[in-house]
């Protein structure tokens, strides 16, 4: 636990990196991350920079390739440049920290396949990660929530439809599960698991809500489809949940028993 | 003591005081004989009082200490998880809303096993509704008479006692303050218990009928029309305590079918994908509860976001029996086994102690605030 910032501190740190994720996003956000200590937080406190700023790069919707820092740092080399990470299916990207086209779902993030890469620690990457797609589903709901109590269909707002409010109940549990696991987490297999429960609550999150917001949500004026898109790209990056939750499985098996990973 | 040092005090404690229950008998009876047991040894150790007040004849300490107590009673299969739960939601109630002089006779009664209460809430009319119950306490002189019937009241078979909701007052009075709570004792005439058979083939729950059942006035709890307020704050107990209870037993379950799995010696990525899934799931819930028992430890009124806890458990645990069904294919349908019974009780994980749907509406309404349905 870093006990190195007040309370007050922190939420004046939010709110500024709040108002910088929403003015700019990419190689502009990776410079001006720097410019207001990103590195030195990363170093001297990652365990409150790394929820701070992941979560609310998913919150914005704003992009920049910090993942690479935190990687690299856990593998004790310089942040700053750009490693290979392992991506779903056995494969290998790059996340550029120049701004350049893309074939990725997520057409605003640099990224594309390498044709390989050197293991590095996942830890607190996969812990990174999974902020971003816990920023990114919370997003997801908010948008959802607004459009549920807005929409006027059949004379009442869809928000009083049962089968509505489910999925969008549905979609807070996956979430609150998400950020129980990851704000318990210390160890790798902590960290693969809440990597896991946090692309599943991505997914859950992208399915929900694109169906509560119905049609509007499916065209490219409504800010909708870059969230989802991102929770696909983010899920698959150093492990999809389906692969790490079979990867658990097979732990479980070596092991002979459940870890209990966490106690009173 | 910080919980860490309790915690191996008291498992250094069990490793030394064997209270296995006997493998031979799987009955009802049996395991009603094991609760008692263990309790009462449980209780003259001192475990059995510590997180209740001395007022209550506990030792005090934090409310953390029966979750850690619990989780190795029920999670080193000592106890069965449905009867040992009862004391989480019976004794914060009686301490609560008793008579202080009738809490301080009769908690330390239950929390040695020396009795078993149940709890009469559920009634064939009255399911997740449950403020529209009918059983009726009238005032007669210093007593009320109480007449209807409950229904899903667990273990009333061998329960000394009941926490029984009734409706008073004349009608009109709104559901929520017209509910009056008694504790009522189970020998009283007129009072007619009758096990239920259900689907998993355990008799645990049982129908109670009340004809003219007179329960003298100073056994209600708390005042009239607080009866409500009753059911509700026993919420915050259940779902924390008791639930992490429930989490001990469901990992304790979860590794004997890792070790059948690995004992089968035929695996395949399918079964990994099941196991971890399963994992996944009570690994959440655990992380979830932990944070949810930190807070309630911490002074916070837990209040809707225990629906997610609820919702998170219910999941996860036929998620969990869902493995075991899959794992080999076939056992449950054809082989007697435990596997069997578990599997069929987690069916009704969605349904008992308020419906999924129930829960979902709450967290729709409470917490993300969409207005009413």
């Amino acid at each position: 636990m870093d006990d190195a910032i007040s309370a007050d501190d922190l939420d004046m740190l939010a709110d500024t990196l709040r108002k910088t994720m929403t003015a700019s996003s990419g190689q502009a956000l990776d410079k001006a991350l720097v410019e207001l200590g990103w590195l030195e937080m990363l170093e001297e406190m990652s365990d409150t920079a790394i929820p701070l700023v992941f979560r609310l790069l998913g919150e914005t919707g704003a992009h920049a390739p910090v993942i690479n820092d935190v990687v690299l740092i856990e593998a004790g080399r310089g942040a700053g440049e750009t490693v290979p990470l392992p991506y779903a299916g056995g494969t290998w990207v790059v996340w550029e920290r120049a701004d350049e086209p893309t074939t990725a779902v997520d057409d605003e993030t640099p990224i594309h396949r390498v044709s390989s890469g050197e293991d590095v620690p996942l830890a607190a990457g996969r812990r990174a990660l999974g902020w971003w797609l816990v920023g990114t589903s919370r997003a997801m709901l908010t948008l959802a929530r607004r459009h549920a109590l807005d929409r006027v269909q059949f004379g009442r707002p869809v928000a009083s439809f049962q089968a509505v409010r489910h999925r969008l109940a549905e979609t807070l549990v996956a979430i609150e599960g998400a950020e129980a696991t990851l704000g318990a987490t210390t160890d790798d297999f902590g960290s693969l698991l809440a990597k896991a429960a946090a692309g599943q609550a991505a997914l859950t999150a992208a399915k929900h809500c694109q169906q509560v917001l119905g049609g509007i949500g499916f065209t490219a004026e409504h800010e909708l489809h870059q969230h989802v898109k991102r929770a696909l790209l983010l899920d698959g990056l150093l492990g999809s949940a389906r692969e790490l939750t079979r990867e658990a499985g097979a732990r479980l098996r070596a092991e002979g028993s459940a870890p209990r990973l966490v106690h009173l | 003591m910080n919980v860490a040092e309790f915690r191996s005090n008291l498992c250094a404690w069990l490793d030394e005081n064997d209270l296995t229950p006997s493998p031979d008998d799987h009955s009802l009876d049996a395991h009603h004989a094991q609760h008692s047991r263990v309790l009462s040894v449980l209780y003259d150790a001192g475990w059995m009082r510590w997180g209740w007040p001395e007022s209550a004849g506990g030792l005090g300490g934090p409310a953390i200490l029966r979750a850690v107590v619990g989780e190795e009673v029920v999670g080193r299969g000592l106890d069965e998880p449905g009867p040992y739960s009862m004391l989480e939601v019976l004794t914060p109630t009686m301490i609560d809303y008793a008579r202080p002089e009738l809490a301080a006779e009769m908690v330390p009664l239950l929390l040695s096993g020396r009795e078993t209460w149940c709890q009469g809430f559920s009634e064939p009319g009255s399911g997740s509704d449950l403020a529209s119950l009918s059983t009726r306490a009238e005032q007669r002189g210093e007593d009320w008479v109480v007449n209807g019937q409950k229904v899903w009241t667990s273990f009333a078979q061998y329960a000394t006692r009941c926490i029984l909701l009734t409706r008073s007052g004349p009608p009109g009075i709104p559901n929520h303050e017209a509910i009056t709570a008694f504790f009522v004792d189970m020998d009283t005439p007129d009072i007619t218990v009758r096990p239920l058979r259900t689907m998993h083939g355990v008799d645990e729950f049982c129908e109670v009928y009340f004809d003219d059942v007179v329960v003298p006035a100073d056994r209600m709890l708390g005042q009239p029309g607080d009866g409500w307020r009753l059911a509700m704050d026993l919420l915050p107990f259940e779902r924390s305590t008791c639930f992490w209870q429930r989490i001990a037993y469901l990992y304790s379950r979860f590794d004997r079918l890792i070790a059948e799995v690995n004992d089968r010696g035929v695996q395949d990525g399918e079964d990994d994908a099941a196991l971890g899934g399963a994992y996944l799931g009570l690994h959440t819930l655990r992380c979830r509860s932990r944070d949810t028992q930190y807070r309630l430890g911490a002074g916070t009124r837990l209040g809707p976001d225990t629906s997610i806890d609820k919702v998170l458990l219910a999941t996860a645990e036929q998620h969990m029996y869902d493995a075991a069904h899959d794992l080999p294919a076939g056992t449950i349908e054809l082989d007697e086994s435990s596997w069997r019974t578990e599997y069929l009780y987690s069916r009704a994980a969605t349904i008992y102690g308020g419906t999924a749907e129930i829960q979902r509406n709450i967290i729709a309404r409470r917490l993300l605030d969409l207005g009413k349905e």
